[in-house]
């Protein structure tokens, strides 16, 4: 009679049982669940349907236990047909207890969704709060720093950023680029900065500063440039960067952010290492929106104060912008920079904010210099 | 088939005497020493995907070692890191172990790797953990000593301290107190162990072996 009952892979616990415990095949009758021990002996054990005390766990959250009522056998089961069996068996007198177990276990999944969502949101939160501190932060220790730092830095990354080949001291491209910084560098928010300019020998339409005032600018530039006020803009707009210390503030914010995923997350050794060193160059000479607008205005402010129309720096953007399309190489300065419209209107603004002035041009034979590159 | 836990509980290791006959399944790399006529073969840990499946998820090795032998001889199993090790044997019942803990067992016994979900990421002890069932002994072994409990209802182990136990267990995280008394009593995330069965843990840690090298660094 038994024999024609389904049989189940389950386990059982018992006193009895060597260690308290065995593997077990289970066989369920009209009135019992019989578990046979897979021990040795094969000792059985049975528990009356009547008195099966019910409950649902396990590792997988799917075990089902039946016990008797002094819960000194427990008899489990993770076979699937074995909770449908139970629950249909003794004319459905287990359903209800399986009923009520079940909508304890969904209640407990559903609280535990919600607490993996919340925790993931407050650790999101966490990572903003601690990425806007640390940029701040940054930003004000930056200043607290000596210059010297920042043309340390400089001078390291001289060599192994400014590409070959670069034109002599004496050449007229650097001749007429340095005469420039010379008239700018009284204007400067840091006039005592050290200011240096390198050329490039290279077609790309390119500028960049590093920090403590060393800048380069490309041949391509020059070419381009249709004013030597437009090359001033540029220059402005570059010296501006070393004067805001904006290579420095990226440094610190990219250690800065370093160290507080790694407080966060623990040790990310390698990855950082390799992160950071193919993020060299774009942490030291190209900077966030917000930077590249307070270089306009901090450049723009500049011209004005050496008497250059800061409009021919808004104009040299829109020569770029427009030629976008059609040469490749200007799109390596002009894709870090804001949109030119409203880089154009900011330098408007806030020249309605300063002084009206004479503007003078520039004393300078841009066409020869031209003429020299070619 | 004779095996003797020597040395223990630090620097525990399975002397394992064989007779003709007698097979015993070690984890791969497991074997300090061994008689000249005892044979190893190699093979996939449970077939070759499930293998890659263990080893990319579970820690275990790719492979297992069988040994067996044709005249008396004896094998010696250890472990890397020092520690107890512990045999239980297993009549038809399962037993989860954490990824690393395994080192031994007798051939009747089948390897497998059980999902082990999220809540054990969580609780640092991996999303898979390794099962084994079937009939015959298991060794493993754990970093320090090793002590068992029997849970009836709910026991609190601190995370990394768990080795093994038996799938009528379930595993939950959770907060060792208010928010506060959490993150600076040192003890942090915790794993609550519930339900009625077998436990096994270490009294060392990996995580806080890890945690005091790293504050001896600078």
């Amino acid at each position: 009679m038994i024999d024609s009952n389904p049989t189940f892979r389950g386990g059982l616990f018992h006193a009895d049982l060597p260690d308290g415990r065995s593997g077990a095949s289970i066989k369920l009758t009209r009135t019992e669940l019989v578990a046979e021990a897979l021990c040795e002996g094969q000792p059985q054990f049975a528990i009356p349907l009547n008195e099966c005390q019910l409950d649902l766990g396990g590792a997988s959250g799917k075990m089902v236990f039946c016990r008797n009522a002094d819960r000194s056998l427990t008899i489990f089961s993770e076979d699937p047909s074995f909770v449908a069996a139970v629950a249909q068996s003794a004319y459905g007198t287990l359903e209800a207890q399986f009923r009520s177990l079940r909508a304890r276990r969904r209640g407990e999944a559903n609280r535990f969704r919600v607490g993996v969502v919340a925790a993931t949101l407050a650790f999101a939160l966490v990572c903003v709060g601690v990425y806007f501190g640390v940029l701040a932060a940054a930003r004000t220790a930056v200043r607290a720093l000596p210059i010297r730092i920042d043309e340390q830095i400089g001078e390291m990354a001289i060599q192994s950023l400014v590409p070959e080949p670069r034109l002599d001291a004496d050449h007229p491209a650097t001749l007429l680029a340095h005469e420039i910084v010379q008239q700018l560098q009284p204007h400067a928010a840091i006039p005592e900065m050290n200011f240096r300019v390198l050329v490039v020998a290279s077609d790309e339409v390119n500028a960049f500063a590093l920090p403590g005032g060393q800048m380069v600018v490309y041949t391509g530039l020059l070419k381009k440039a249709e004013s030597p006020e437009q090359i001033a803009g540029v220059i402005a707009h570059e010296m501006s960067h070393a004067t805001l210390r904006h290579g420095l503030q990226g440094v610190s914010q990219s250690l800065g952010i370093v160290a507080a995923v790694q407080f966060l997350v623990g040790d990310l050794g390698g990855l950082v290492s390799i992160g950071s060193q193919l993020a060299q160059k774009s942490i030291l000479t190209s900077y966030s929106r917000t930077a590249e607008t307070e270089a306009d205005l901090e450049g723009a402010r500049m011209l004005h104060e050496a008497g250059i129309d800061p409009v021919a720096m808004a104009e040299f953007f829109a020569l770029l912008e427009a030629e976008v399309g059609d040469i490749p190489d200007v799109a390596a300065w002009i894709s870090t920079h804001p949109q030119h419209a409203q880089r154009v209107e900011d330098i408007r603004r806030l020249l309605q904010g300063l002084p009206k002035k004479q503007y003078r041009s520039l004393d300078l034979d841009l066409k020869a210099t031209q003429q020299a590159l070619q | 088939m004779e095996v003797d836990i020597r040395n223990r509980p630090s620097f525990a290791n399975l002397m394992v005497q064989l007779e003709p006959g007698d097979r015993i399944i070690a984890e791969a790399g497991a074997m300090a020493s061994m008689s000249s006529n005892v044979e190893i073969s190699t093979r996939w840990s449970g077939g070759m995907s499930k293998a890659i499946v263990k080893r990319v998820f579970g820690s275990e090795s790719l492979f297992v070692n069988e040994f067996s032998t044709s005249s008396p001889g004896h094998v010696v199993l250890t472990q890397p890191f020092p520690g107890d090790m512990v045999c239980t044997e297993l009549t038809g019942n399962t037993l989860f172990l954490q990824p690393g803990a395994f080192i031994a067992c007798e051939p009747g016994v089948t390897l497998g790797l059980g999902w082990a979900g999220l809540r054990s990421l969580i609780a640092r002890e991996g999303l898979f953990r390794l099962k084994v069932s079937g009939h015959g002994r298991v060794w493993f072994g754990a970093y320090g000593a090793i002590f068992t409990r029997e849970v009836q209802d709910e026991y609190i182990v601190d995370t990394g301290h768990l080795v093994a136990y038996e799938p009528t267990i379930a595993i939950r995280v959770g907060l060792v107190g208010g928010i506060f008394s959490s993150f600076f009593s040192g003890e942090g995330v915790i794993t609550r162990v519930q339900g009625q069965g077998k436990i096994y843990m270490q009294s060392r840690s990996f995580s806080g072996l890890a945690a005091w090298t790293n504050t001896h660094l600078y």
